[in-house]
């Protein structure tokens, strides 16, 4: 086919020439511009905060080693998980997801040099770390204590570091919108020539979105906590019903925000496994289109669905129902992905490298939360789980063992890119099968204790003591699980000071991004290719020309001698 | 770009239809375990709709737990029959297959099929909890930090901490709430209502089995959310009558409320040496017996408010005698449990106020 028929259809658009590199510690690596290095800016920042989010959740656990709570005043403890919970989702697993792996990886996928509005990718990123600084500084004045979810009124009343949440929240928020705008616009004007739509990367589609979802419905969150401050601090009768307010009312601006937010935490780690897949099977990825499809598909559902966090909330009950059906309606796009990924493994020639690991667990973990979710869908049965450690165990098996397993997978697999050298194998497959483990013990006996009585959101459980074996044995995986994540890091660490310099395509991939140096040059690709076909057809040859032969060398071939996929089990 | 390759007559790949049939063996097996698993005796169940939910439960579990088998299975044994072998060489491709187009249909269908039937069957479920036949008892439940409070028709006063309902009558529940959000949930009914302010929600169930089972807050509520809970109590008949009558009795002699202003410390003093000093001393809150130390209720640093959650103040301390408390340290009983006439209450409260006021000066 014609290059220049697809540099036609995709018009002149693409930014064609080379920027200087900007010089200066600052203009680099502080207030870069450049995609990549704010996307590293991300990944540290929220790794960072991942570190800290996780020592709150050992604090959880070992509070429940016991009936009486161990450590804490149910005030502290309050606080404590309330952060836990707020952090994890607001600085963590968000900024990871888009501002992370979305400004580092998908600008390459696309072949573009940058996203479309640096300076708005700028201003997006540095939010992240001051709104999160402002979420941690209210340990100082008391945490807020009713959970990431903050229902009034008893946040109304709640300690003063509640609006410092609002605060926090608020901004992070704006910081979503605005990188849910550039993304879209990026992906929908910035691709490659000849890049149509049916040949773009799954993580773009994913990317493409999850900057729906973060376009439209973080303005909800937004007004939502300007309205909750307001009633804090100038006594704004929103949510107090004695004056006219309403506490459902935050319920419904909250989940029709925090609804699509799960799919903002949970799609792009369906791109992820998506690209892993066909690496490491070497195989095309199996219904590209119901794949790419399925991702738009789960996202529109995903506004209509908020209110099943809400069946025993007090909206009319028949309300329920459609809430109900819609919901369990997303089951069948996102078990389309499960089984096109199945799908993708046979007939494969699967290597077992850390990074395939954690997609071959993610589909294991995340299938099973996706079941219990369907479970939750059903009016009847929420009546029982709801507010129970069911649901702790729930969000846990979507959350971590869903997206965190993703993230953990893309980290592997894009880390080389990212950085130059090579992790240790070894160490990433006992990091795997640790946190893999140590996951489900933690987690499973949740369900159990849920439905048996133990509500979530307590400092103690001294009425009901049988509770505490189960508690103890989720605490003893918890620590086990802080215990892979040292594995990790140590990992990371080697591989900065001494690890193995990486080729530019280490995997055999065949998407853009493993198409230049790694890491890639400030420029990404110096010539801008065009693209034939869909990425991922292996045993053809890579459909991209115009590459510069210097940058790429190395990707089509890889190095002699030797399996470019060095992990066998 | 669907170029398809499949078409040719391809084997699925060694042992395909064995793991298949072993995997629909272990489904089947797991089936008759859920079927039969005993969850009645995990957590007693009250009535209906406890049961039909449990069934669901059931249903889904049934179908969930083949859905994660089969899934969990082909992904090992795919994993395990399609890895790089070291012979295949470094190049080595899989099986070039894009689409299978049919394949596609029916895992959209079916598991469009199966979700059809959970939705079915949990409207219909939904449907038989809206309307209890014969609306017998009607009552309501009030929470409040930290406690549930019950009112009874025709029952002047409200019961805290305990309820109290007939066996085999059907129950029709308001709940709702005097301060901020609570969740009245029993996990012996498998049912629950957020119990909010401003609002009333309904719940209806029908008491089958005699016994006690827990009423827990489910919705975060404050400092003392995870002590939050109640008793229920299903009666026969004939207790839930006397218990009834009782309550009228004991009600229609403390109904007046109780005048603290006429309490006597000296009186108090007395009383409580007879009833409270086998459990509580008269130094700081930290001298224990079985409850606390009394001797400091309105101003000990390091015991600022009761352990109810409120600031002291003499009628938050006659609603402790009147309702008796439970909390980390202990069973404090009500004021039938210690026999208490509303004289008794204003002159421990005054005897107990006066302990204070002297270690102040
Ligand atoms: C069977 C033992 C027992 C008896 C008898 C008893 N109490 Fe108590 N009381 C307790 C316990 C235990 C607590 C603490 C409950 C908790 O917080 O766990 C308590 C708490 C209290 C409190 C609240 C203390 C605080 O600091 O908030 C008051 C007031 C009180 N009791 C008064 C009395 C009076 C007056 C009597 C006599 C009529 C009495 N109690 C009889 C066991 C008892
Ligand atoms: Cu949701």
């Amino acid at each position: 086919m014609a290059v220049a028929a697809h540099a036609g259809f995709i018009g002149g658009d693409t930014h064609d020439h080379i920027h200087p590199e900007p010089q200066g510690f600052i203009r680099k690596y502080v207030f870069s511009l450049d995609a990549k290095v704010i996307g590293i800016q991300y990944m540290v920042a929220a790794f960072l905060f991942f570190l800290i989010s996780g020592l709150l959740a050992e604090v959880v656990r070992t509070q429940l080693l016991v009936p009486r709570g161990a450590i804490l005043s149910n005030d502290t403890y309050n606080g404590v998980y309330s952060l836990h919970g707020s952090s994890m989702v607001w600085m963590v697993i968000i900024p990871l997801m888009t501002g992370a792996f979305g400004n580092f990886v998908m600008p390459l996928q696309i072949g573009a040099r940058d996203v479309a509005f640096p300076w708005l990718n700028l201003l997006s990123f540095w939010l992240f770390p001051v709104s999160a600084v402002i979420l941690f500084s209210s340990f100082l004045i008391g945490a807020p204590d009713a959970g990431w979810t903050e229902y009034p009124p008893i946040s109304v009343q709640g300690p003063a570091g509640t609006s410092l949440w609002c605060i926090a929240i608020f901004l992070i928020g704006i910081s979503s919108t605005m990188t849910g705008l550039n993304f879209m616009v990026t992906i929908v004007k910035m691709r490659a020539p000849g890049m149509t739509f049916t040949r773009m990367p799954l993580f773009v589609w994913a990317s493409l979105a999850t900057a729906l979802l973060n376009m439209v419905a973080t303005a909800a969150l937004s007004a939502a906590t300007a309205a909750l401050f307001m009633e804090r601090q100038f006594n704004v009768p929103f949510y107090d019903p004695t004056r006219g307010g309403s506490p459902l009312l935050w319920q419904h601006m909250f989940w029709f925000y925090s609804h699509p937010a799960v799919y903002i935490m949970i799609l792009p780690g369906f791109g992820i496994v998506s690209e892993v897949f066909p690496t490491f099977a070497r195989k095309p990825i199996f219904g590209y289109k119901m794949i790419a499809f399925s991702s738009i598909a789960i996202a529109l559902l995903g506004f209509m669905v908020w209110a099943h966090h809400m069946f025993t909330s007090g909206m009319a009950p028949w309300l329920a129902l459609p809430f109900m059906i819609l919901t369990m309606v997303i089951a069948v796009p996102t078990g389309i992905k499960i089984f096109s990924w199945l799908a993708t493994l046979w007939g494969g020639k699967i290597h077992f490298h850390p990074a395939m690991l954690f997609s071959l667990g993610f589909i294991a973990t995340f299938t099973f939360g996706g079941i219990t979710g369907v479970f939750l869908s059903s009016v009847p049965f929420d009546y029982d789980a709801h507010g129970t450690y069911f649901i702790v165990a729930h969000i846990h098996y979507v959350l971590f063992g869903g997206s965190v397993f993703a993230l953990y997978s893309g980290l592997y697999y894009w880390w080389p890119k990212i950085t130059g050298r090579m992790m240790s194998n070894t160490l990433g497959v006992w990091h795997f099968w640790l946190t893999f483990l140590a996951f489900n013990v933690t987690f499973l006996p949740m369900h159990l204790l849920g439905l048996w009585g133990m509500p979530r959101r307590v400092a103690q459980y001294q009425l009901h003591p049988e509770f505490q074996f189960w508690n103890d044995v989720a605490s003893v995986g918890s620590y086990v699980l802080a215990l892979s994540t040292l594995i990790l890091i140590y990992n990371m660490v080697q591989s900065l000071l001494r690890g193995r310099r990486a080729p530019g395509n280490p995997w055999n991939a065949r998407t853009l991004e493993w198409m230049t140096t790694s890491p890639p040059p400030y420029y990404n690709f110096r010539t801008i290719p065009a693209v034939l076909k869909n990425p991922y057809n292996f045993g053809e040859p890579l459909p991209y020309i115009g590459l510069d032969e210097a940058e790429s060398a190395g990707s089509t071939h890889p190095p002699a001698g030797s399996s470019p996929l060095p992990a066998h089990a | 770009m669907a170029q398809s390759r499949a078409h040719r007559k391809m084997s699925l790949g060694p042992g395909f239809w064995p793991v298949t049939i072993a995997l629909t063996i272990v489904n089947v097996a797991i089936s008759y375990v859920i079927a039969v698993f005993p969850f009645e005796q995990l957590v007693p169940i009250v009535g209906a709709p406890a049961d039909q939910i449990d069934t669901l439960f059931r249903f889904m579990s049934v179908i969930g737990n083949a859905i994660f088998v089969y899934v969990l299975g082909y992904l090992v044994y795919f994993a395990i029959v399609w890895r790089w072998r070291p012979s295949d060489g470094p190049d080595a491709i899989g099986v070039q297959v894009h689409d299978v187009p049919k394949l596609e249909f029916w895992w959209t269908v079916v598991p469009s099929i199966i979700v059809a039937i959970i939705a079915i069957f949990s409207v219909r479920i939904w449907a038989g909890m809206q309307n209890t036949p014969g609306d017998v008892l009607t009552m309501e439940a009030i929470g409040h930090q930290f406690k549930f409070e019950f009112r009874y028709p025709k029952m002047k006063n409200s019961v805290y901490d305990s309820m109290h309902v007939p066996v085999d009558t059907p129950v029709t529940l308001n709940v709702t709430s005097a301060d901020v959000l609570h969740s009245f949930w029993s996990p012996s009914l498998r049912i629950k209502a957020d119990m909010v302010p401003g609002l009333v929600q309904t719940l209806r169930f029908t008491p089958e089995h005699i016994g006690k089972y827990a009423i827990i807050c489910t919705e975060f509520c404050g400092t003392q959310h995870a002590n939050m809970a109640a008793a229920l109590y299903v009666d026969s008949q004939q207790a839930f009558g006397a218990w009834l009558s009782a309550q009228a009795r004991q009600q229609g002699q403390a109904s007046a409320p109780v005048a603290l202003g006429s309490g006597q410390a000296a009186a108090g003093q007395a009383l409580f040496g007879q009833k409270c000093s086998t459990c509580h001393s008269i130094g700081p809150f930290n001298q224990k017996i079985v409850g606390p130390g009394l001797g400091h209720l309105f101003n000990d640093p390091a015991h600022p408010a009761l352990v109810t959650g409120e600031k002291a103040s003499p009628a938050a301390i006659s609603h402790i005698l009147i309702s008796g408390y439970q909390g980390p340290i202990g069973v404090m009983p009500n004021r039938q449990a210690n026999a208490l006439s509303n004289q008794d209450i204003a002159n421990l409260v005054a005897y107990l106020t006066s302990l204070s006021q002297k270690k102040q000066r």
